[in-house]
């Protein structure tokens, strides 16, 4: 048997099993529109916790670097192990923590909300449309 | 290439070492594969994190990849079907490696997701690394395979 015919075999197998999970597994995602996540807040949500918030830049340190919101916290995967010490130097405990990351179609300041929320950070939710949407409400 | 067959036909010590290198692929499938097949969800997002495919594509991807890597891993295990297995080692190591790319090139600061949720923090650049080892690894693996009968 060909290589490309065991290929096709395999990937034949591979569409079964991929198609069972995506009918019975309880895990299995919405294949029409990304899940509404409790932690998800608007900007309008934030308003009220003004003075109590400490915002997380979830872009790059380039990013970080060019924009972004005032006295926010840059915190990201790639260097999680050294910026996670200086959020908890900024952090205060009753504070709301707020990630955002470039767009809506950004999904990381989901991950680093959920993130912070394992470590310990319970009040941590993550701003829908992130920094764009902050852009364009041109909020001080 | 039949040089290198030949070569490792004839020798034991090399024959092993295939084996090994064969099995130790499969069982990184297969760890990858389980590790995403439990929260298939959670994948989805950490495939949405690359900002490469609208959401509904993110999704089919998030159960098709570990169904794929799974047979992929089982197939190198099994040592049957290896040629059509080392196809799509090839194929999914360079597409990830080529999303693994645009997102270091577009200055992402991302997590691989190349494990679910089992590894994390492991960033962009290393996984990139690792996986331009695996496809040296594959190539190898392709050029010493053995001949298959031609009633397999």
């Amino acid at each position: 048997m060909t290589a490309l015919r065991q290929a096709g075999l395999i990937l034949l197998i591979a569409v079964g099993l991929a198609g069972v999970t995506a009918a019975v597994h309880p895990k299995r995602p919405s294949f029409l529109a990304p899940p509404r996540d409790p932690n998800e807040v608007t900007l309008a949500q934030t308003k009220p916790w003004a003075g109590n918030i400490l915002w997380v830049d979830a872009r790059s340190e380039s990013e970080f670097a060019t924009e972004h919101i005032p006295d926010a916290v840059c915190l990201n995967f790639e260097n999680w192990n050294e910026q996670f010490p200086k959020f908890l130097d900024r952090y205060n405990p009753g504070q709301r923590v707020v990630v955002y990351c470039s767009a809506t179609s950004c999904q990381l300041s989901r991950e680093i909300a959920a993130k912070l929320k394992a470590s310990g950070v319970d009040d941590a939710y993550f701003l829908e449309g992130g920094w764009e949407t902050w852009k364009l409400q041109d909020r001080p | 290439m039949s040089t290198v067959t030949q070569s490792i036909g004839g020798r034991p010590i090399l024959r092993i070492g295939r084996l090994l290198l064969r099995v130790s692929i499969a069982a990184l499938f297969l760890f990858a594969a389980i590790a995403k097949l439990v929260d298939p969800s959670s994948f989805a997002q950490q495939i949405a994190n690359y900002q490469l495919t609208p959401w509904p594509a993110t999704a089919v991807l998030s159960v098709f990849l570990p169904a794929l890597e799974l047979c992929v891993g089982i197939s190198l295990l099994l040592g049957r079907w290896e040629s059509g297995a080392l196809v799509w080692v090839a194929v999914l190591l360079t597409i990830f490696s080529g999303a693994l790319l645009s997102a270091i090139v577009r200055g992402l600061s991302i997590d691989c997701g190349c494990f679910g949720r089992s590894i994390e923090n492991t960033g962009t650049l290393w996984p990139l690394i690792r996986n331009l080892a695996l496809l040296a690894i594959t190539g190898f693996l392709w050029f010493s395979r053995p001949r298959e009968r031609s009633s397999q």
